[in-house]
């Protein structure tokens, strides 16, 4: 679960109490794991700002930013990114354009995790797996692997930047039990001692699944792949529990750049993206219709205040035209009071 | 005979420049960082090996020094851009401005030089032979042999310049067959991230600030190894003599891409190294032809605005004979 709590940020332009501005006034917000979020608000509203302050590119003057009950408000923006995935408005920014396809892919996979000086950067089994991601993705760049990302269209960018934002690789079981103790949002011992029980409940299962294939009269080839299935499914078993990273997805206007057609595409991309991998998702959009259309809670922002929080059947009932005199009862709200 | 001179002179100027149009690359390209420590971590380089050898220090290991020394320059002009926040080419500049200071203080410490601290210039050019505690990394491997009538040591004929091509050479190709690796590696991808868009590389888990101090001590580590090869080769240094090498290397880089092109990574890295072989061959032609030496930074400045032309003039062509093919058509309609 993500957690804003008592966030306000001010900036201050030149230096002066007076040219203070606040992006965020003692905003709090909580987002269940798996929620689809979409973030509408005028310009300066602090929407953006709100986003920034999760993925760490900003820090608040004030209040806490928690991951699962634990307080990230000073964790690096680097060191962030293993749980968050990011898209940004700019195609260009999102990838590295002198690099190609494959190489960014390979450099988003490794998110979270140390950047080896001593590993060669591509490995054959990543590749045959970014070529199966794409292919979902039906834009035709699994043939496109060694091309330069700096000579594709906008959309396609875009869309290359969504796959890196969602892919990662598995983390390890040392990963996830430092994860697990750091983020699960229960005091350390006991969540050490919950990993530690769990962990060899699910070792003791496929040891003895792996012992009763090796009793068992079966050739050596048929064990291997029995051994093969056990690790398998002990490794699932665990990314199913305690795997706290690849949950949740930060997209920050990305089809504002696009023309109407590619934006429709990447969106419909990213929904499809969002609901297989049931991924917690902060959408921030300038479109009301966008933003009613997908997801499934909606927040509207207004001079660092959310104004409007709805969600499920509440949202579906609403409307462009209720939103735009919401917005309006906003605006007459500030100049009166 | 006299062309074979000129092509080993070409070769024995061209390859430390080589390194240095590596080096330089390495941050102005990949990093896309305008690094003026260069200039500076070159003259430390050379004043460094210089120094040592000059002592009678074993000739690698003088290398080798140049090599830590260039790193720390590098690491130096990272700390200031990224942790002090002063911009890019000031902080190279402030590097660059110390290590002339630095190199007179490094140079002082030449054997025999008891009056001051500061010593602008070293010469070890005559007492590089067999037997003498003054060795550098090409003499440990050229032949000699003993002219009784004289009673000195000679280099024996044809040897003494292709050995010192040869392991310019493999020094070359070793730092380019580590650098085309390390850039290959996880980490090396994470630092030419770094330098396409920082904001991708921090949202990927990149440590920015890291990779970039990485990347500008390696770089200024591949410049202080040219500086070292450099001073071997020409037996002195001087601050004077060291200075100007900036320029060389972006001219290289810029002359070697638009000749040899960037397509991919590997591409890339040769067109560069080539790029100052070629850059000494023009050099040397317009000296052969009778450009008089005082006009050799004219020349230099001239050369580096058409290497820097070239794509345009490509993009010019292109379109010209677009034109042309659509006028065709139109006329054929």
């Amino acid at each position: 679960m993500l957690e804003l709590r008592n966030v306000t940020k001010r900036f201050n332009l030149t230096g002066s109490v007076e040219d203070e501005r606040i992006a965020l006034d003692n905003v709090s917000l909580a987002i269940k794991p798996g929620e689809f979020v979409t973030i509408i608000g005028g310009n300066g509203s602090g929407k953006s700002t709100t986003l920034n302050i999760v993925s760490g590119v900003l820090t608040p003057d004030e209040g806490k930013v928690l991951l699962n009950e634990y307080d990230i408000t000073k964790l690096q923006e680097y060191r962030r990114a293993a749980y968050f995935g990011r898209v940004f408005q700019d195609p260009m920014v999102g990838t590295a354009s002198d690099m190609s396809v494959l190489e960014n892919l390979e450099i988003a996979y490794q998110r979270g995790r140390i950047h080896s000086p001593f590993v060669w950067g591509f490995k054959k089994a990543d590749k045959e797996y970014f070529i199966e991601e794409l292919k979902r993705f039906d834009l035709g760049l699994e043939n496109r692997l060694g091309q330069k990302v700096g000579v594709m269209s906008g959309g396609q960018r875009q869309a290359l930047t969504l796959l890196m934002a969602t892919i990662r690789r598995r983390p390890t079981i040392r990963m996830m039990r430092r994860d697990y103790i750091k983020f699960a949002g229960l005091d350390s011992l006991v969540a050490r001692k919950e990993f530690d029980e769990e962990f060899t409940r699910c070792q003791i299962i496929k040891d003895e699944k792996i012992a009763k294939a090796k009793t068992s009269n079966l050739s050596k080839k048929e064990i291997k792949i029995i051994v093969k299935e056990a690790k398998f499914e002990f490794e699932q078993a665990m990314l199913a529990k305690f795997d706290l990273t690849k949950q949740i997805l930060l997209l920050d206007e990305h089809t504002a750049a696009l023309d109407p057609k590619t934006a429709k595409k990447v969106l419909e991309l990213t929904n499809k993206i969002v609901r297989e991998n049931n991924m917690t998702t902060l959408m921030v959009t300038h479109n009301m219709k966008d933003a009613l259309t997908y997801g499934d809670r909606l927040i509207m922002f207004h001079s660092g205040h959310i104004i409007l929080d709805v969600s499920g059947k509440e949202k579906a009932k609403l409307k462009v035209d209720d939103l735009l005199k919401m917005f309006e009862e906003a605006d007459e709200k500030l100049i009166n009071g | 005979m006299d062309f074979l001179e000129i092509v080993i002179n070409i070769l024995s100027s061209g390859l430390p420049c080589c390194l240095l149009a590596l080096g330089i690359f390495l941050t102005y390209r990949l990093l896309d960082f305008a690094d003026l420590t260069a200039e500076g971590s070159f003259l430390l380089g050379a004043a460094t090996s210089g120094v040592m050898i000059y002592n009678g220090v074993n000739p690698f290991i003088a290398t080798f020094t140049s090599i830590i020394v260039g790193a720390l320059c590098g690491v130096l002009t990272g700390v200031l851009n990224r942790y002090l926040k002063i911009p890019k080419l000031l902080s190279g500049i402030i590097t660059l401005t110390a290590s002339a200071s630095i190199a007179l203080i490094i140079m002082g410490t030449a054997k025999g030089n008891t009056e001051s601290i500061f010593k602008s210039q070293i010469s070890f050019g005559n007492e590089v032979f067999k037997g003498s505690p003054i060795q550098t990394i090409y003499s440990l491997f050229t032949p000699y042999s003993y002219n009784a009538d004289y009673g000195i040591w000679q280099v024996v004929a044809p040897w003494g310049e292709l050995i010192k091509l040869l392991i310019m050479f493999i020094v070359v190709a070793i730092a380019m067959v580590l650098i085309y690796f390390f850039f290959g590696t996880e980490y090396g991808m994470a630092i030419r991230a770094t330098g396409m868009s920082e904001k991708m590389a921090r949202a990927q888990g990149i440590n920015t600030d890291v990779a970039t101090i990485v990347c500008v001590a390696i770089s200024n580590a591949v410049i202080a190894l040219a500086g070292s090869l450099y001073v071997q080769e020409a037996k002195s240094v001087s601050t004077i003599t060291a200075s100007g090498y900036l320029v060389i290397g972006l001219a290289s880089i810029l002359v070697g891409e638009a000749i040899f092109g960037k397509r991919t990574f590997k591409n890339w890295l040769i067109s560069v190294a080539l790029g100052s072989i070629v850059y000494f061959v023009i050099v040397t032609i317009a000296v052969r032809l009778g450009l008089p030496t005082e006009l050799k930074s004219l020349l230099y400045a001239i050369l580096i605005t058409i290497a820097l032309c070239i794509p345009l003039m490509k993009m010019g062509f292109k379109k010209l004979f677009k034109k042309n093919k659509n006028n065709k058509e139109v006329s054929k309609c």
